[in-house]
């Protein structure tokens, strides 16, 4: 029995839809909210091109990065996101780490160091 | 009769020839490792590298008169490199393998033509000691596990690593731990307000386990239901980035705190037709570039110093009259006993979100909706500790339940809800009008690209009778398209 104070209307319950669903309802395609944050595609992205670098110029600073940018990318990823890209930029990077210390097992050495 | 044999005879005469071509031979080798006198015999060749021997003036003077013509300075230069004895003893260094570098000792030493008959040796050649080929380093990589200490670069990056993962999971269970305590502290509040406190999707509303959802490390969310005046609330709680060792880093350089998003969604017969926001100055910026409803509606920002309200405050409305209808006493009074608490306070009946970019133009007007935002911080630092910080968001909860029903009640003027229809009317017509520009430039676009095709088929047709056909009766139909359409009337 409700008071006429309580404001609590249970046949006016809507249940929640996340603005993400709306989205992909609208377009076919997926499509992030448009003030999502870009971070960790971002990170992804560059996570990719020093792991390129690190595979094909054998540059092992490069490999390092690559590493960084993926566990960036991973710790600012949302939970809705796919994880297949996330795991996909880890492995590239550690496969690019591992094979710049398997051609060449010297030391690193930073570019302006020399 | 039996002929004597004389001494003479070619029996005789032959081995006594070898015998003496072999004593020559030899005592010509002996004459060869003895000195250098060699030089002056038959062969000149030789006759330029004088080797003078500073004990053996005979020698000496004979190289003499015979090679004027040689430079001394290559005497000079001899007399460093060959001494010359008649002892064989001093020669005893041809016999070191140590002395001639990349000599073959397999070659026939024997061969007494071997050092002496090289036409054009130079002196470094005539000497026995063969010229010294040169010495390739080869770079060979250090070995991994002997030399550890050379990678410190490489152990600075795993340690960096394994930092920064422990920072990830002291963050997420920070984070974690923030967002619980907070859920907790408001759920009998909500629960006195809501028939439905958080949904996980879950079919059943009774059977919901989670009710706060994890977005990311660092933004939870839950949505109550099941009032009167709106359809739903959806309480975003947006934490620092503690789980991103950078996010730490940043928030160091440039202070920030934790947030509390609240959206209010009403219900259309709920709410009357204004758009009204006050935030702090650097919120007032962003918002006013970003959001859609307040960048159409409200291009000015004023300070909200005229309703004494502490600290920098900006106004954007739509009417002058909410500003003065929202900002009442009660208002007021909890931006002066909240300061830097409350961030943003926005009502809006035409609420679309952010501004779409230039390429995300909709065709069709978007339909806004009936929201009330706020935005609180939560105010943690050295003298308040989480829990009390947490505790002095209880009021501005409140806050948002008292402003739920005034909007409800409250009712634009006449002059207002005129103003208010007429700016609508004015936006939609503008939209309409930009979209059908842009139609009718795509149209356009289109005929001129179809009237290319249709050109480039006529060309394409060989037979020039065909073509010229062709062309006439395009001409003829892009005439026709240009006459202006008459009706025609029949009269009988």
């Amino acid at each position: 029995m409700q008071c006429a104070n309580d404001p609590r209307r249970p046949e006016r319950i809507v249940r929640y839809v996340s603005p993400q669903a709306v989205l992909n309802a609208q377009n076919d395609e997926k499509k992030d909210a448009p003030n999502d944050d870009l971070t960790p595609d971002y990170m992804n992205v560059l996570g990719m091109i020093f792991s390129m670098c690190a595979l094909m110029m054998r540059i092992k600073w490069c490999g390092w990065v690559a590493v960084y940018c993926s566990c960036i990318s991973f710790a600012n990823t949302k939970y809705n996101d796919d994880t297949k890209q996330i795991m996909s930029s880890f492995m590239l990077s550690i496969s690019a780490v591992v094979m710049s210390y398997l051609q060449n097992p010297m030391p690193m050495t930073l570019p302006f160091t020399g | 009769m039996r002929r004597r044999k004389s001494f003479l005879c070619p029996a005789t005469l032959l081995p006594m020839l070898m015998l003496a071509i072999s004593i020559n031979l030899m005592s010509g080798t002996s004459e060869a490792a003895k000195s250098n006198e060699y030089a002056d015999i038959e062969d000149n060749d030789f006759a330029e590298f004088d080797f003078e021997d500073e004990t053996d003036e005979s020698s000496k003077v004979e190289v003499e008169d015979e090679d004027d013509e040689f430079d001394t300075n290559v005497e000079d230069e001899e007399a460093e490199v060959e001494v010359e004895t008649e002892n064989d003893d001093e020669f005893s260094h041809f016999e070191d393998d140590e002395e001639f570098e990349g000599f073959n000792p397999k070659e026939d030493h024997e061969d007494p033509d071997e050092f002496y008959n090289e036409p054009k040796a130079r002196p470094e050649k005539a000497t026995p000691n063969p010229p010294k080929q040169p010495i390739k380093i080869v770079n060979i990589p250090a070995h991994l596990r002997t030399n550890w200490e050379n990678y410190y670069m490489e152990i600075f990056m795993i340690i960096g690593i394994i930092v920064y993962f422990l920072n990830f999971f002291t963050g997420k269970t920070k984070n974690q731990k923030i967002a619980n305590q907070w859920f907790n502290s408001h759920r009998s509040l909500l629960e006195s307000q809501f028939s439905l406190v958080g949904d996980d999707g879950s079919k059943n509303t009774e059977d919901i386990q989670e009710p706060l959802t994890k977005e990311s490390e660092n933004i939870f969310t839950f949505w109550c239901s099941g009032r009167v005046c709106c359809e739903g609330m959806l309480v975003e709680l947006k934490l620092l980035k503690r789980q991103d060792l950078v996010g730490v880093i940043s928030t160091a350089m440039k202070p920030a705190h934790d947030q509390v998003h609240v959206r209010v969604e009403m219900s259309p017969e709920d709410m009357d037709s204004f758009i009204f926001c006050i935030a702090n100055k650097k919120s007032s910026l962003r918002l006013a570039k970003e959001m859609n409803d307040l960048a159409t509606y409200c291009p000015e920002r004023r300070p909200a110093d005229k309703f004494d309200i502490p600290g920098s405050y900006f106004i954007m409305s739509e009417v002058a009259e909410v500003a003065s209808a929202m900002l009442d006493a009660k208002m007021i009074s909890m931006f002066r006993k909240y300061p830097d608490a409350i961030d943003t306070i926005h009502f809006s009946d035409q609420f679309t979100g952010p501004k779409p970019g230039e390429d995300q133009q909709p065709l069709e007007l978007p339909q806004g909706k009936q929201v009330l935002i706020f935005v609180f911080n939560i105010l943690t630092g050295k003298d308040k500790s989480l829990d009390e910080a947490i505790e002095e968001t209880k009021p501005l909860m409140q806050l948002v339940f008292y402003c739920l029903d005034k909007v409800k009640r409250y009712k634009l003027s006449r002059e207002a809800k005129t103003k208010a229809d007429k700016n609508r009317t004015r936006v939609a017509e503008n939209h309409w009008r930009s979209i059908h520009a842009v139609k009718a430039e795509k149209a356009a676009e289109e005929r001129e690209k179809k009237r290319r095709e249709i050109k480039e088929r006529i060309r394409e047709i060989e037979d020039p009778e065909k073509q010229r056909k062709m062309e006439e009766r395009e001409n003829r139909r892009e005439k026709k398209k240009q006459q202006p359409k008459m009706k025609q009337l029949k009269v009988n």
